[in-house]
C-alpha cells in the first residue's frame, strides 16, 4: 500500500517503513533502526542468492514483471485524476461529462488493475518466498548435520543460533520486500519525475525545490544517528550482558551481599543507555518531522507555484492536482529507499553469514571402498597416534597401545591429559593428525562413518537428553525398541526405580535437557539408552561422576554386564570405578606414562599408586588394610 | 496497567505537554488541504493572485507551526520515553534483586531476563509511540471526518460508505490476521527449540548416529512453520489491495459526484482535490490505528509480565525473637552451638511437596568442620540453604550462634557466611576482581593469599595478565576445575564465621583437593565449616560426618563412629573403598 494515487497531502508521514506483511507482529517500530550489518561481498552473495532460488527464478521473475507493470499503471493515477478535474475546469454547466466519463473510466480500470496485480502478486511471493526459505533453513540444517564436531566445538551457540533462525528470516525480508520495494519505489521516482516534467517542466522545478534539502537534512542525520544506534546497541549489550549474569547467578550475589552493589552496577549502565538512547531518539525523531515540514513546504510551493502558472494560462487546475500526488510520489519512495537498502544490507549479509556456514568443511565423506562395519570383534589399536585440536598444540603425542577384543581399558590421568581426546578420536568426532586407529584391523577411516558410529555406545561426561518422553530419549539409540526392552535397560541402569516414582512414570515429559530432572537421574537415563543399544563397543566417559556412589554401585554390576564380551573404554576419576579393567592406562601431558592391571601397577608403586592413595590412602589406612 | 501509575505521576506532566504539541502538529497537517482548496477556487478560480500570495503564506505558516510543534514534541518525548524506560527497568531490576529465593524459584531466569529487557523496551516503545504517532492517528482521522463533512457535506456521502468498508477490513484483518501470527510465532518457536536442542545435543547425536530422526524432527518443524506464514502472508496479500481498492473507487466516485455538483453550480472544483486529500488522511490514520492496536496488545502482554514481578511479594519477613530464643542464648553461652539444627522439616514451596528435609536435628560446635555426605537427592544443598535463609523451615529452628536465623536480618547472617556452591560462578571482569567479590576492600595480599589456600595462585600465574586476566562471561574461557577453585577463593577471602563448601571440589583432581583440605585447616582455624561431599576422603578428618538419606540424618559421628554403627555410611564406604568391600552390599539396596 505504498504508492496508490494521490497521497494525503498531510498523511501520517511517520507511518512505520511499509512492509509488504502489512500490519501483523512483527512490525517494527518507526525510527528504530538497529546498527546495520554491512555484507562483504554484495555481487557474489546477490548471485548465489539468485542461484539458490533454483526452480522458483521462473515464478520470480514473472512477479517482479508483475511488479513493473503494477507500478507503471499506478503512475497513470494521478494523471487520470488531473484529466478529471480539468473536465471540470469550466465551472457550473461546463462540465465536459464525456471527458470525466473516459478518465473515470480508465482510472477505475487503473485502479482494478492495480488491486489484482498487487493482490496477485502478494499471493504469488508470499509462496515463493516461502518456499525458498524452507529450503535454505532445511539445506541448511542438512549442512550442519554434516559438519564435524571440530565445528560446533570452535563456535558459540549463540552465533549458530542466530544463523539458523534470524539470519534465515532476513533473506525472507530481502526476497520479499526489499527487492519489491526497490524496484517500484524506483519505477515510482522515475516514473513521477518524467510524468512532471511532461506535465510542466516549471511546477517541475517548484516541486523539486525541496528535494535537495530532503537530502541533505536525511544525511545529515543519518550520519549523526548511525553512530548513535551503534552506541545505543552497545550499551545495550552491556545491560543485557550485566542482567543475564546477575539474574543467572543471583544466588551468589544474594549469598555474597552483593545486591546494592549489583544494582549501583545496573544503574551505571542503565543511566548511560539512557543517555545515549536519547540523544538517538532526539536525532532520529526530528527526521519524521522535518520530512513532513519539508514535504508541506513542496506542497506549498506547488499550491503558489502552480496558482500562479494556473492564473497566467500555462497549465490547467488539473496538472496541480496530479503535481501534488506526483511529487509525493517521488519524495516518499526517495525517503523509503534509504530504509529499504538497510533491510536489503542486512538481508545480504544475512545469507552471507548463511553461506559462510553452507561453506564450511564438512565431516570427510566415506571413501569409495569404505567398508561397513557389522558386529566387530571389537580389537582396537592405536598406532603411533598424534593430535592436537590446534595445529601447533599438539595434546596426543605418538600413543600406541592395543585392547583386544572384549577387554575393558581404563584411561586415568589428570584434567587436560588427553583423555576425553583419545574418545573423540576413537568416534572419530575428529581425526588423528598423525598414526592411525584401527578397529578388527582395519583403518577407521576406511570403514563407513555411519555403520562405525553405529557400533560404539558412549555415555558421555555431559549428558544430554532431548526434550520428549523418558521412554523415547531411552530409546534414541534404538528407535525400534519395544516397550519392554525400554524398561529392561531401565531396570539395568538402576533408573527404573525413580523413574516409577514419576507422575506419570515412563511417559513423563522431558524439559530441554531434561532440566526437572537432577544431574545423576539424567545420568542414569543416559546409561540407560546404551543398555538398549548394545554396541560392540562401549565407551563410559566420566559416565557415573554425578553419580553418588552408592547408586554407582548399584548400576556397576549392570555394566559389568553389558561390558562383559565387549571391548570398553572407561574414563574415570574416581579410581574405585576402574579398578576392575583388564588394563589402566594413565595419561599425561598426551603420553601414556603407565599401564597394566591394578594390582601391577599398585605394586609398581608409581604414578598410579601416588593417585590411588592419595584418594584412598587414608581410607584404606582407616579400614585397617 | 496499574503498574504505570507511579511513572505517570512522575512523568504525566511532560507527556500531556508533548500531547498538546502533538495536537498542533495534527492540527497543522489537518489545516493545509482547507487552505489549498481555497487557493483553487478563490485565487485561481478569480485569477487573484494576491489571494494566491496571502493564502500560500498562510500555508507556509501553518506549516512552520506544525514544525516548531514538532520539534518541542520530539525534544519531550525523546527525553520522558528514556527516562520512563530507564526508570522502569531499575525500578524492575531493584525488585528482582530484593526476591527471596522462594520468589525467585517461581520464576525462570532466562523469563526474568526477558521482562528486564524486551518487555520494559516494549512499554517504553509505546509509551514513545503514543506521544509521536498513537495519539496523532485518531486526531487525524477524526479531524480529518470533520473537515471533509465541514468542507463539503454531500460528497461525505462517500464517507459514508467508504470509511465503514475500510474499518470493517481491518477488524476482519485483526480477527483473521493476530491468531495467525500468532500461530507463526508459535511455530517459529518450535523451530527454535528444534535448532538449539541439535546444537547442544550435537555430541549425542553424532555418537548416536540420529541425523534421521533429528532431521524429521526439524522438517516438520520447518514445514509447519511455511504454512502458517504463507496462511498469514496471504490473508495480508487479500487485505491490502482490498483497502486500497476501496479508497480508490472512493475517489473515484468523488471525482464523479464532484463533478456533477461542479456542473450543478453546488461546489468548485478545489474541493474535491481538498476532499481526496481528507479521504487519504483519514484511510491512512485508521491503518495507523490498526498497527497502533497491535502495538498496545503486545504491550500490554508486556506491561503484565512485568506486573507479575511487582507484584511477587516474598521478602523474607523477620520473625521477633521470642523470649525463649534470648534465654537459649544466655544459657548456652559456655559453649557457644555454633549452628544447630533443631527438628527442622523443610519442603520446597511449589515442589512436589514431598518435603526435602524431615526432623533434621544436629549440632556444629564453633571451629568444628562438619562433613556432611549422602546420595544425591538426599536433602544435602537443601540443607545448607537454609542456613544463610536462602529458604526458611518450615518447621523446627535454625540457631546460629544461638539465635533463630529467622530473627535475623539475612543481610547480617549472610555476612558472616561464605559459601561455595556446587556450580561455580564467576562475573565479567578480572580474576582479582572475582576474588574481590567476597571483600570489597582486600589488599593485594589478602587476594593472593585466598587464591594460594584455593590452589587457584598456580594457574593465575600462567595466565598472560595473571590477576588482571579478564574472564569472559560466567569464566567460559576457565576450566571446570579452575573456575571451582577461584570461586573457593572468592569465599576464603571473606574470613567468614561459617564456610559452606557444597561438593565444590568435585572437578578437582584429588591431588590439588588434598592441598587445598590442608591449606583450609591452616586458614581456616576458628572458622566453622560445613563440607559437602561425594568423596568419603573429602570429609574423613572432619569433626563430625552427618550422613544423610532421603531427607533425614541416617548418622552423625566421626569417620569410625560412623562405619561402625550406620548402615548407610558402611554403604558408601564400601561403594568407595572398591572391589573387596562389595560382596557385603545388599543387591536390594
Amino acid at each position: 500500500m505504498s504508492r496508490q494515487a494521490p497521497k494525503p497531502n498531510a498523511a501520517p508521514s511517520e507511518l512505520p517503513p511499509p512492509r509488504a506483511g502489512g500490519f501483523g507482529p512483527g512490525a517494527g517500530h518507526p525510527g528504530r533502526r538497529g546498527a546495520v550489518v554491512k555484507p562483504k561481498n554484495w555481487k557474489d552473495t546477490l548471485r548465489r542468492l539468485w542461484s539458490l532460488f533454483g526452480k522458483e527464478k521462473a515464478l520470480l521473475a514473472f512477479i517482479f514483471f508483475m511488479v513493473i507493470v503494477d507500478s507503471v499503471i499506478t503512475l497513470a493515477g494521478p494523471y487520470l485524476i488531473g484529466r478529471s478535474i480539468d473536465s471540470m475546469a469550466g465551472g457550473a454547466g461546463q462540465v465536459d461529462f464525456a471527458l470525466l466519463g473516459i478518465a473515470l473510466a480508465t482510472l477505475i480500470a487503473a485502479y482494478a488493475t492495480d488491486g489484482a496485480l498487487t493482490f496477485a502478486q502478494g499471493w504469488l511471493m508470499a509462496g515463493v518466498s516461502q518456499r525458498i526459505v524452507m529450503n535454505l533453513r532445511r539445506a541448511l540444517f542438512a549442512k550442519v548435520q554434516k559438519l564435524p564436531l571440530r565445528f560446533f566445538d570452535s563456535r558459540s551457540q549463540g552465533d549458530l543460533m542466530s544463523r539458523l533462525t534470524n539470519d534465515i528470516d532476513n533473506v525472507n525480508t530481502t526476497v520479499a520486500q526489499a527487492v519489491v520495494q526497490i524496484m517500484t519505489g524506483s519505477i515510482s521516482i522515475l516514473g513521477s519525475l518524467a510524468m512532471m516534467l511532461y506535465l510542466s517542466p516549471l511546477l517541475t522545478l517548484a516541486a523539486l525545490i525541496t528535494v535537495p534539502a530532503v537530502f541533505l537534512l536525511t544525511r545529515t542525520i543519518a550520519r549523526k544517528t548511525g553512530p548513535l544506534f551503534k552506541e545505543q546497541q552497545a550499551r545495550l549489550g552491556a545491560l543485557n550482558a550485566h542482567v543475564e549474569e546477575t539474574i543467572s547467578g543471583i544466588h551468589i550475589v544474594k549469598a555474597f551481599n552483593r545486591e546494592e552493589k549489583v544494582i549501583q552496577e545496573f544503574e551505571t549502565i542503565n543511566e548511560e543507555l539512557c543517555q545515549v538512547g536519547t540523544q538517538a531518539q532526539i536525532r532520529s525523531g526530528f527526521l519524521m518531522p522535518i520530512m513532513n515540514v519539508i514535504g508541506n513546504v513542496g506542497f506549498a510551493a506547488i499550491a503558489i507555484t502552480g496558482a500562479w502558472l494556473s492564473v497566467h494560462g500555462y497549465i490547467t487546475v488539473g496538472v496541480i492536482a496530479s503535481f501534488l500526488s506526483y511529487s509525493r510520489q517521488f519524495v516518499r519512495p526517495l525517503n523509503d529507499l534509504a530504509n529499504t537498502f538497510n533491510l536489503l544490507q542486512s538481508g545480504v549479509a544475512g545469507a552471507e553469514r548463511v553461506f559462510e556456514v553452507l561453506d564450511e568443511e564438512e565431516e570427510p565423506a566415506d571413501e569409495p571402498k569404505a567398508a561397513v562395519l557389522t558386529n566387530p570383534a571389537g580389537h582396537v589399536e592405536f598406532d603411533r597416534v598424534s593430535f592436537g585440536y590446534l595445529a601447533d598444540v599438539p595434546i596426543l603425542r605418538d600413543i600406541s597401545f592395543e585392547s583386544p577384543a572384549g577387554t575393558s581399558t581404563a584411561l586415568v590421568g589428570p584434567t587436560g591429559a588427553g583423555k576425553t581426546t583419545i574418545v573423540n578420536l576413537l568416534t572419530r568426532f575428529y581425526d588423528v593428525t598423525g598414526g592411525s586407529i584401527r578397529i578388527d584391523g582395519r583403518d577407521l577411516r576406511d570403514y563407513t562413518l555411519d555403520s562405525l558410529r553405529r557400533s560404539f555406545g558412549i555415555v558421555l561426561q555431559d549428558t544430554y537428553l532431548f526434550s520428549g518422553t523418558i521412554a523415547e530419549n531411552i530409546r534414541y539409540g534404538k528407535p525400534e525398541a519395544s516397550d519392554e526392552e525400554v524398561r529392561t535397560a531401565a531396570v539395568m541402569a538402576n533408573a527404573d526405580p525413580f523413574i516409577r516414582r514419576l507422575p506419570q512414570g515412563y511417559g513423563t515429559l522431558l524439559s530441554e535437557n531434561g532440566g526437572n530432572l537432577s544431574q545423576g537421574q539424567r545420568q542414569l537415563l543416559a546409561i540407560a539408552r546404551v543398555f538398549l543399544a548394545k554396541p560392540s563397543i562401549l565407551i563410559l566417559d566420566e559416565a557415573t561422576s554425578s553419580i553418588d556412589t552408592r547408586t554407582e554401585l548399584q548400576i556397576q554390576d549392570a555394566l559389568l554386564q553389558v561390558m562383559k564380551g565387549r571391548t570398553s573404554f572407561i574414563i574415570a576419576h574416581r579410581l574405585n570405578t576402574i579398578r576392575e579393567a583388564d588394563r589402566i592406562m594413565v595419561i599425561d601431558h598426551g603420553q601414556i606414562v603407565e599401564q597394566g592391571g591394578h594390582e601391577e601397577l599398585m605394586a609398581r608403586q608409581g604414578v598410579y599408586y601416588r593417585m590411588f592413595m592419595n584418594q584412598f590412602g587414608q581410607l584404606e589406612a582407616a579400614a585397617g588394610h | 496497567m496499574g503498574l504505570l501509575r507511579p511513572y505517570i505521576r512522575k512523568y504525566g506532566k511532560p507527556f500531556a505537554v508533548a500531547i498538546c504539541f502533538l495536537m498542533c502538529e495534527a492540527l497543522a497537517d489537518l489545516l493545509l488541504p482547507t487552505i489549498m482548496s481555497r487557493i483553487i477556487d478563490d485565487g485561481v478560480a478569480n485569477r487573484d493572485l494576491d489571494m494566491v500570495y496571502r493564502l500560500g503564506g498562510l500555508m507556509l505558516l501553518v506549516t512552520a507551526g506544525g514544525a516548531l510543534a514538532a520539534t518541542m514534541r520530539n525534544l519531550i518525548a525523546s527525553r520522558v520515553s528514556q527516562r520512563f524506560g530507564a526508570d522502569l527497568r531499575r525500578d524492575l531490576f531493584r525488585k528482582i534483586q530484593s526476591f527471596s529465593f522462594p520468589s525467585l524459584d517461581k520464576f525462570e531466569r532466562p523469563s526474568l531476563m526477558t521482562r528486564l529487557t524486551n518487555d520494559v523496551t516494549q512499554i517504553q516503545n509505546f509509551v514513545n509511540g503514543l506521544m509521536r504517532i498513537f495519539v496523532k492517528a485518531p486526531l487525524l482521522c477524526l479531524g480529518g471526518l470533520i473537515m471533509a463533512v465541514n468542507l463539503n457535506p454531500r460528497l461525505s456521502v462517500v464517507l459514508l460508505v467508504v470509511v465503514p468498508i475500510v474499518a470493517l477490513l481491518i477488524v476482519l484483518n485483526m480477527r483473521v490476521g493476530f491468531p495467525l501470527f500468532a500461530r507463526v510465532q508459535k511455530s517459529l518457536d518450535r523451530i527454535n527449540g528444534t535448532t538449539r536442542e541439535y546444537l547442544s545435543g550435537v555430541r549425542v547425536v553424532k555418537a548416536f548416529n540420529r541425523y534421521g530422526q533429528e532431521t524429521e524432527k526439524f522438517d516438520s518443524a520447518n514445514q509447519e512453520y511455511r504454512k502458517r506464514s504463507l496462511a498469514a502472508a496471504r490473508v495480508m496479500s487479500v487485505f491490502s489491495p482490498s483497502v486500497m481498492l476501496t479508497v480508490n473507487f472512493g475517489i473515484a466516485a468523488i471525482i464523479w459526484l464532484g463533478g456533477r455538483r461542479v456542473d450543478a453550480g453546488h461546489m468548485q472544483v478545489g474541493h474535491i482535490i481538498a476532499f481526496i486529500q481528507y479521504m487519504t488522511q483519514i484511510l491512512f490514520s485508521l491503518l495507523m490505528i490498526s498497527w497502533v492496536f497491535n502495538m498496545f496488545v503486545r504491550a500490554k502482554a508486556s506491561a503484565e509480565r512485568i506486573g507479575e514481578v511487582f507484584a511477587e511479594n516474598g521478602a523474607m519477613e523477620r520473625a521477633p525473637a521470642s523470649a525463649e530464643e534470648t534465654e537459649g542464648r544466655a544459657g548456652r553461652a559456655g559453649e557457644t552451638a555454633k549452628i544447630e539444627f533443631d527438628r527442622v522439616s523443610f519442603a520446597y514451596p511449589g515442589g512436589s511437596g514431598e518435603p526435602a528435609l524431615r526432623e533434621v536435628s544436629f549440632v556444629c560446635r564453633a571451629g568444628e568442620t562438619v562433613g556432611i555426605i549422602g546420595s544425591t537427592g538426599s536433602g544435602k544443598s537443601t540443607l545448607i540453604s537454609l542456613i544463610p535463609r536462602f529458604y526458611d523451615s518450615a518447621s523446627g529452628t535454625i540457631r546460629v550462634d544461638g539465635v533463630d536465623v529467622r530473627a535475623m536480618d539475612p543481610r547480617r547472617l549472610r555476612e558472616s557466611i561464605a559459601v561455595v556452591p556446587q556450580q561455580s560462578i564467576l562475573f565479567t571482569g578480572t580474576i582479582e576482581q572475582n576474588i574481590r567479590w567476597g571483600k570489597e576492600d582486600a589488599s593485594v595480599a589478602e587476594i593472593e593469599q585466598a587464591a594460594r589456600i584455593a590452589q587457584a595462585e598456580e594457574f593465575i600465574l600462567g595466565l598472560p595478565d595473571r590477576y588482571e586476566a579478564r574472564l569472559g562471561q560466567r569464566g567460559v574461557n576457565l576450566s571446570g576445575g579452575q573456575k571451582q577453585r577461584l570461586s573457593i577463593a572468592r569465599a576464603l577471602i571473606r574470613r567468614p564465621d561459617i564456610l559452606i563448601l557444597d561438593d565444590s571440589t568435585s572437578a578437582v583432581d584429588t591431588a590439588t583437593e588434598s592441598r587445598i583440605k590442608e591449606g583450609l585447616r591452616k586458614y581456616a582455624e576458628g572458622i566453622t565449616c560445613l563440607i559437602i561431599a561425594q568423596r568419603i576422603t573429602s570429609v574423613i578428618d572432619a569433626d563430625r560426618i552427618v550422613v544423610m538419606d532421603d531427607g533425614r540424618v541416617a548418622g552423625i559421628g566421626t569417620h569410625e563412629e560412623l562405619l561402625r554403627g550406620c548402615r548407610s555410611y558402611q554403604e558408601i564406604y564400601r561403594s568407595q573403598i572398591g572391589k573387596e568391600a562389595r560382596a557385603d552390599v545388599p543387591a536390594s539396596s
